[in-house]
């Protein structure tokens, strides 16, 4: 199997070396030449050292330990160690800088972009118990040239939280985001791509993907404009949790989670589910290229996979989960994430995140209308 | 001279003699932080350089020197602009920030009182807590429930429905907090150089018929000059890059031009030609600046009291 040979396949350093002659040596006055194949395949499949992966903040240590504790407990010896990724343009700079995470988990937008980069390689989805529970949605949403380079976890929507006692939409829309009645109490996301494609979506633009020199003009041209309504372009979820919960903010761009804390907190919210459809998102584990512990992070993957983790992060943290077996305790959190069904996140249902060509231009694009 | 020639040594193998075994004082003391300078400071600029002449690339790939990355730059209103907006915000930042502390200076430098180093501690005493916790302790004074709107409500000065969000994520509340942070450092400069100034003079001034306020405009005043620019400098250098507390209080009109290096840099999709490019020129700017106060305004006075 390719998969496999892509596993198992390390570079031995001199220290590797020594040692598996050692454990040749040493098994072959034992055990004769089986032996010897045996012990010099061990020691190529036991891998060591701490699992490296490159998350984002409140999935590893610091509060999601719940999502890898099945993983913690069959290899105590290779606990995960974490670096923070901010998001997925620093987790490629990070990368392209030298850092060598085992794995690290992007969403679904950059599937493509991190299969071509040469940062990753597919995973063997046999090694993960879990796999077969996962959604066919989102499982074909990692793959790419026919091999599965994501393995979906999380996943959940992009869409307007709001006030209910302080803010009437006119209609279920985008366009409360720049609602001139509530000047000073909005929040839009500071991403790259996603205001801009928001702004698609408003105008009607066949692909707001992937829009044309004049659609991406337009939409630049609307969200400087109504940039001036804006309180804060948020790029920390704390921050605005925070500003939302102390009434500076009365509307805000934001995810699932958000309107778990809101809610948490006693405030009287509303996640809008548009007319122009939320957008919706999936968080991808991707295997990092020429990674020495390769079954452990499939046994990592698979821990997250779990029907168990699954639950956890939905009551915890409000977000859906790819295994379909996972269900959370509150109906409240099935009913906005439309966890009963399975095509939620696809069209019709949502507009799915996806790869971006010209990632590079909407970047300058957006930064010019934070910088406007 | 004579003695030591009669001896068959000349004046340079004396002075050969001197140099051996070799003083490593200046060395000794100068090697470590010129080390420090040169790999924490040099080098990275050099790094820096790299990457906005297109030497180095983020990407794999073809890449070799270029000038785009400068030419986008300087054909950028949007950069420019930011860059404007960013020293304008700095300047103001600066002279409201020495204007303030200079009286405060004076106080305690020339009132004669005792506890003048007791105060000048209690000035410089916000120092003894976190930087971020300062900053966001004007969260919950400045914000639509903060301490501030919550007063006004209860004066009845505002309606409650209607609070000052202007006070909160503005260019005001970055103008704001970044003058309280950097107040202290203003005012410890204008001190040292006032403390430093010659009494006798002021009692000279006073003896030829000069007016508290002459004396005041015409020795104590110049006399500082060089203590107000270094304390313009400490200011305006740090904040013209300032990103921290315009991210956390700034809003959407707080935007500055060090939000837009750390988002070229990381948080949106990595341009670490035009992030360079950016982060160079504000280099350049301050290099410039700096020289041109040292000279002008002849900083190195501060020292020589």
């Amino acid at each position: 199997m390719e998969e496999d040979r892509g596993l198992l396949e390390r570079r031995l350093s001199r220290e590797d070396l020594l040692k598996l002659a050692a454990a040749t040596g040493g098994a072959g006055l034992i055990a004769g030449r089986a032996g010897v194949a045996d012990a010099a395949r061990s020691h190529l499949a036991a891998e060591t050292g701490r699992l490296q992966v490159l998350d984002w903040a409140g999935y590893g240590n610091d509060g999601g330990q719940a999502m890898f504790a099945q993983y913690v407990k069959k290899y105590p010896q290779n606990k995960p160690k974490f670096t923070v990724m901010a998001n997925e343009g620093d987790a490629l700079a990070k990368m392209r800088g030298g850092l060598k995470p085992d794995l690290f988990r992007p969403y679904v937008g950059w599937v493509k972009y991190f299969a071509e980069s040469g940062l990753v390689q597919p995973w063997d989805p046999k090694l993960i118990s879990n796999f077969k529970h996962l959604n066919p949605v989102m499982v074909k949403a990692g793959q790419y040239k026919g091999r599965q380079w994501g393995i979906p976890e999380d996943w959940g929507f992009d869409s307007i939280l709001y006030r209910t006692d302080k803010v009437k939409p006119k209609r279920r829309s985008w366009d409360l985001l720049w609602d001139s009645r509530y000047k000073g109490k909005i929040a839009w996301y500071d991403d790259p791509v996603e205001m801009l494609v928001v702004a698609g979506y408003y105008f009607g633009v066949k692909d707001p993907y992937n829009q044309t020199d004049d659609e991406l003009k337009r939409s630049q041209k609307l969200l400087i404009s109504k940039k001036k309504l804006v309180r804060m372009i948020w790029s920390s979820e704390t921050a605005m949790d925070q500003a939302f919960a102390s009434g500076d903010l009365w509307i805000a761009y934001a995810w699932p989670n958000d309107w778990v804390i809101a809610k948490s907190k006693g405030l009287k919210v509303e996640y809008m589910y548009p007319k122009e459809r939320p957008i919706s998102w999936v968080g991808m584990f991707m295997l990092g290229k020429g990674t020495s512990r390769p079954k452990l992070a499939h046994a990592y993957v698979d821990a997250w996979s779990s029907a168990k983790s699954g639950k956890w992060l939905e009551d915890n943290y409000g977000y859906g989960h790819a295994n379909v077996l996972a269900r959370p305790s509150s109906s409240n959190l099935l009913r906005v994430l439309k966890l009963s069904n399975p095509n939620a996140v696809a069209e019709p249902n949502a507009h799915f995140d996806r790869d971006v060509r010209r990632r590079a231009l909407y970047a300058k694009l957006w930064d010019e209308v934070k910088a406007s | 001279m004579a003695h030591e020639a009669e001896a068959g040594v000349t004046p340079a193998r004396v002075l050969h003699r001197k140099r051996w075994p070799p003083d490593l004082t200046t060395p000794g003391l100068l090697g470590l932080p010129l080390g420090w300078l040169a790999v924490f400071f040099v080098v990275p600029i050099v790094i820096v350089g790299a990457y906005g002449f297109g030497v180095a690339s983020l990407n794999p790939g073809p890449h070799s020197f270029t000038l785009t990355g400068w030419h986008d730059f300087l054909h950028s209103s949007v950069y420019l602009g930011l860059f404007w907006k960013s020293v304008k915000m700095s300047l103001l930042v600066s002279a409201s920030v020495v204007f303030l502390a200079y009286p405060l200076a004076y106080y305690l430098a020339l009132s004669g009182t005792k506890r003048k180093y007791v105060l000048l501690l209690l000035l410089i005493a916000p120092f003894l807590t976190s930087y971020l916790l300062r900053v966001l302790a004007w969260k919950v004074i400045l914000g639509d429930q903060g301490v501030f709107n919550t007063f006004l409500f209860w004066t009845g000065l505002r309606d409650p429905d209607h609070p000052l969000s202007q006070l909160l994520y503005s260019r005001f509340a970055v103008l704001l907090v970044l003058g309280y942070i950097w107040l202290p450092f203003v005012a410890l400069p204008i001190f040292v150089s006032l403390e430093s100034l010659d009494r006798r003079l002021l009692e000279a001034a006073s003896d030829l018929g000069a007016s508290r306020w002459q004396a005041f405009r015409r020795v104590t005043l110049p006399l500082s000059a060089p203590g107000i620019a270094a304390a313009f400098l400490f200011v305006f250098i740090p904040t013209i890059g300032e990103f921290v507390t315009p991210s956390l209080v700034g809003g959407t009109g707080g935007y500055m031009y060090g939000n837009q290096i750390v988002d070229l840099f990381g948080t949106g999709f990595p341009d670490w030609q035009t992030g360079s490019v950016l982060s160079l020129f504000l280099l350049g700017v301050v290099v410039l600046l700096t020289i041109a106060f040292a000279r002008f305004l002849q900083v190195r006075q501060v020292t020589a009291g």
